[in-house]
């Protein structure tokens, strides 16, 4: 029984350790689906995440840390979107020009805070659910950014699929031209869509800062933004398969330190193991391989497989949409 | 439209558009003054002292030529990339597998005279950085796999390898027996040194990095393969109806412009730092020169040419910031940030270039309209800048 407990204890630290990921490929899947590439998550959430934890610290409340990261992806995902929309320039070039800028000013601007205690989320249980045995400790026995992260799955999935403005967003993100000749604003929408993307990359940065990683120090959360965009590619641009995706990196993480940790030999396998994995996954995700390897099947499988296996990104995705 | 008009319009268009980066190097400072002052230093001691280090001596001309190298290298790179329609993010994983195989084929062999193991060496640099830059080509090419993403993770893997490598099969045999176990190899032997070229820091690899500049652009715009590189890269649709293979052209671009990142990484460790070591990160051993590059190619407009200048004047910067940060006693996260600001600067003066050129355009109906060119659903990665 010892041994389950500490299976569960080590599953449950997974989900806490995927919940900003999941927040962050949940806010960049909203971003993609309606059109718009922002390649600067990795600066964003570097510097959403400094910011974060030392507007927490100077005004003693975890609130204002998110508010205030949220506040930082905003601005980067609406300068991505002013780039693209407005200046008509590359969303990639911008983008990328950001995460090295994010980079530099949260080294710059978070210099005296690093490696300091600060305000964090604290854990708080769910009554009566967090009994329910297995389910309860993995996934109700967390702090508010598991649930926060669990809840936004759910909701976006909704939106996208089952109201009407979340299928406007996705006309726009695949056929910006039918959307803007039935009346949709698409750029409006796009402006509106990258800000609440990039708010929530800012929240997912907050999220490490101020709960899974507590603290600040230069480089704190670099990579992560990147491994949320291959993420984002690997869930087909859709929540749910979106946080399944990151639930599995962060498994596949914690395996690694502990295979790494046992056959420390060959540790380099397992230190470089999930990106190798990242990049198996994207192959299979949007190869024509795949397709083919499908075509082999029974017919009555093919449909299954395919959703499975294929993604297909929105079909106007890092294209500029031009109203005059 | 007076002939006058016509012909100085042009020429004064292109002299702009050159100074351009210039004017927003200028303009970042300027900011970047007004943040020394407010933290209470003199801006005009700081500047006085970032121009002396970086060009105030015979030794300060060579540190920031030094600098300089592995910049344009990988802006070379860049700019293959680019040209061919595909973003090569890489560069500090190919800086890193280059300078891996160089350092092994000096280890293996320490008894070989210098002028075989140099050539062969960066030759190793040059084909492990092709390898490196070629498994994402392939992957775009063949597979549809975003060449962003692959290269990022690329890079990721390459300094797990060095990392990993470092602490074990290539540690220094002393660092193996002292307790402090610090990740590096041993120095490689003495006659592996690239020659000085004049008695500073100033090393061979300077030299190949501007010949390498020459031969591509000789190769991007003087030869079929460099045509179609560019064909591929300028509109891969009408390439492809041209009866060129698309996919070869896009592994190819990725390829060579891995391995002048590999060059690059060669480079550095035969000329400068004769041996390897790592603190953890990849900016440990190639100090960030992977990402640099990329921006003093953007900054060099991505032509080969036009990148020396460029990596010049941000290998004077980071030469400059060292001793500007002393001088001042400003911290050093601060030098970090003027660098930013200068990207920032620059990148957006040419998207403000660009939207000039474009404005001109609109006004010249013989020109193809400037949206008009890209059907709608086509991903534009290779646009960047």
């Amino acid at each position: 029984m010892n041994e389950f407990d500490q299976l569960l204890k080590q599953l449950s630290s997974i989900v806490l350790q995927s919940s900003p990921l999941i927040i962050a490929v949940c806010g960049e899947t909203i971003t993609e689906r309606v059109g718009l590439i922002n390649l600067s998550l990795d600066g964003t959430m570097l510097l959403a995440a400094m910011t974060g934890f030392v507007v927490g610290l100077q005004s003693n409340s975890v609130i204002l840390g998110f508010l205030a990261a949220a506040f930082v992806g905003l601005l980067f995902a609406l300068i991505v979107a002013f780039g693209s929309i407005r200046l008509k320039q590359s969303q990639v070039a911008i983008g990328f020009v950001l995460t090295l800028l994010g980079d530099d000013l949260s080294a710059f601007l978070g210099q005296n805070f690093t490696r300091i205690p600060g305000v964090f989320v604290k854990k708080v249980g769910i009554p009566i659910l967090e009994d329910i045995p297995i389910l309860g400790p993995l996934f109700f026995d967390q702090d508010l950014v598991v649930y926060f992260a669990l809840i936004l799955v759910g909701v976006t999935w909704w939106f996208f699929f089952r109201t009407q403005p979340g299928l406007k967003l996705r006309g726009v993100g695949e056929r910006p031209e039918s959307a803007f000749a039935r009346g949709v604003k698409v750029n409006q929408l796009r402006y509106l869509y990258a800000m609440l993307g990039g708010a929530l990359v800012g929240i997912a940065g907050a999220a490490y800062s101020l709960d899974v990683k507590v603290g600040w120090s230069e480089g704190n959360t670099r990579g992560l933004g990147w491994i949320a965009l291959a993420i984002v590619i690997f869930g087909g641009w859709s929540p749910i398969r979106g946080a399944i995706g990151a639930l599995l990196f962060g498994a596949t993480k914690t395996l690694a330190t502990i295979l790494q940790q046992t056959y420390s030999e060959i540790g380099v396998v397992f230190t470089s193991i999930t990106w190798i994995l990242m990049l198996a996954v994207l192959l299979v995700s949007a190869s024509e391989l795949t397709e083919r390897f499908i075509n082999f099947m029974p017919l009555a499988w093919r449909r299954p497989l395919r959703r499975f296996l294929r993604v297909t990104a929105p079909m106007a995705l890092g294209t500029r949409f031009g109203e005059d | 439209m007076s002939l006058k008009n016509i012909q100085i319009k042009p020429i004064l268009t292109r002299i702009l558009a050159a100074l351009t980066p210039v004017l927003a190097t200028l303009a970042a400072m300027g900011i970047f003054a007004v943040i020394l002052m407010t933290l209470g230093a003199n801006p005009i001691d700081a500047y006085g002292a970032l121009i002396e280090g970086a060009v105030g001596s015979p030794n300060a001309i060579a540190d920031t030529l030094v600098k300089a190298t592995p910049l344009l290298l990988i802006g070379l790179g860049t700019c293959i990339a680019f040209r061919g329609g595909v973003v090569n993010i890489g560069g500090e994983g190919q800086l890193v597998v280059g300078a891996l195989a160089a350092t092994l084929l000096g280890l293996l062999y320490p008894e070989a005279p210098g002028y075989v193991i140099i050539p062969l060496a960066m030759g190793a640099g040059f084909l492990a950085g092709g390898v490196w830059g070629g498994i994402p080509g392939v992957l775009k090419a063949y597979f549809n796999v975003n060449e962003i993403l692959s290269t990022i993770m690329m890079n990721q893997i390459a300094v797990q390898g060095m990392n990993f490598l470092l602490r074990d099969a290539m540690i220094d045999p002393v660092q193996l027996e002292a307790a402090s176990r610090i990740p590096q190899t041993a120095r490689l032997a003495a006659q592996f040194d690239l020659p000085r070229l004049v008695p500073t820091r100033l090393h061979l690899g300077a030299l190949l990095a501007v010949i390498a500049a020459v031969l591509v652009y000789i190769f991007l715009w003087r030869t079929t393969i460099g045509y179609r590189i560019r064909a591929v890269g300028l509109n891969a649709a009408a390439a492809r109806y041209a009866g060129i293979n698309v996919k070869r052209y896009m592994v190819l671009s990725l390829l060579l412009s891995g391995a002048l990142g590999g060059l690059a990484g060669a480079v550095q460790v035969y000329g400068v730092s004769h041996r390897m070591f790592t603190d953890g990160s990849a900016a440990g051993f190639t100090g960030s020169a992977g990402f640099n590059g990329i921006v003093a190619a953007l900054f060099g407009q991505l032509h080969p040419i036009g990148t020396i200048p460029a990596a010049i004047l941000f290998g004077a910067l980071l030469v400059g910031a060292n001793k500007l940060q002393r001088v001042v006693q400003v911290p050093s996260a601060l030098v970090i940030a003027l660098n930013g600001l200068v990207v920032i600067f620059v990148v957006s003066s040419e998207i403000w270039r660009r939207r000039q050129t474009r404005v001109q355009q609109r006004m010249e109906p013989d020109n193809t309209p400037p949206d008009g060119g890209k059907p709608p659903g086509q991903l534009e990665q290779g646009e960047i800048g």
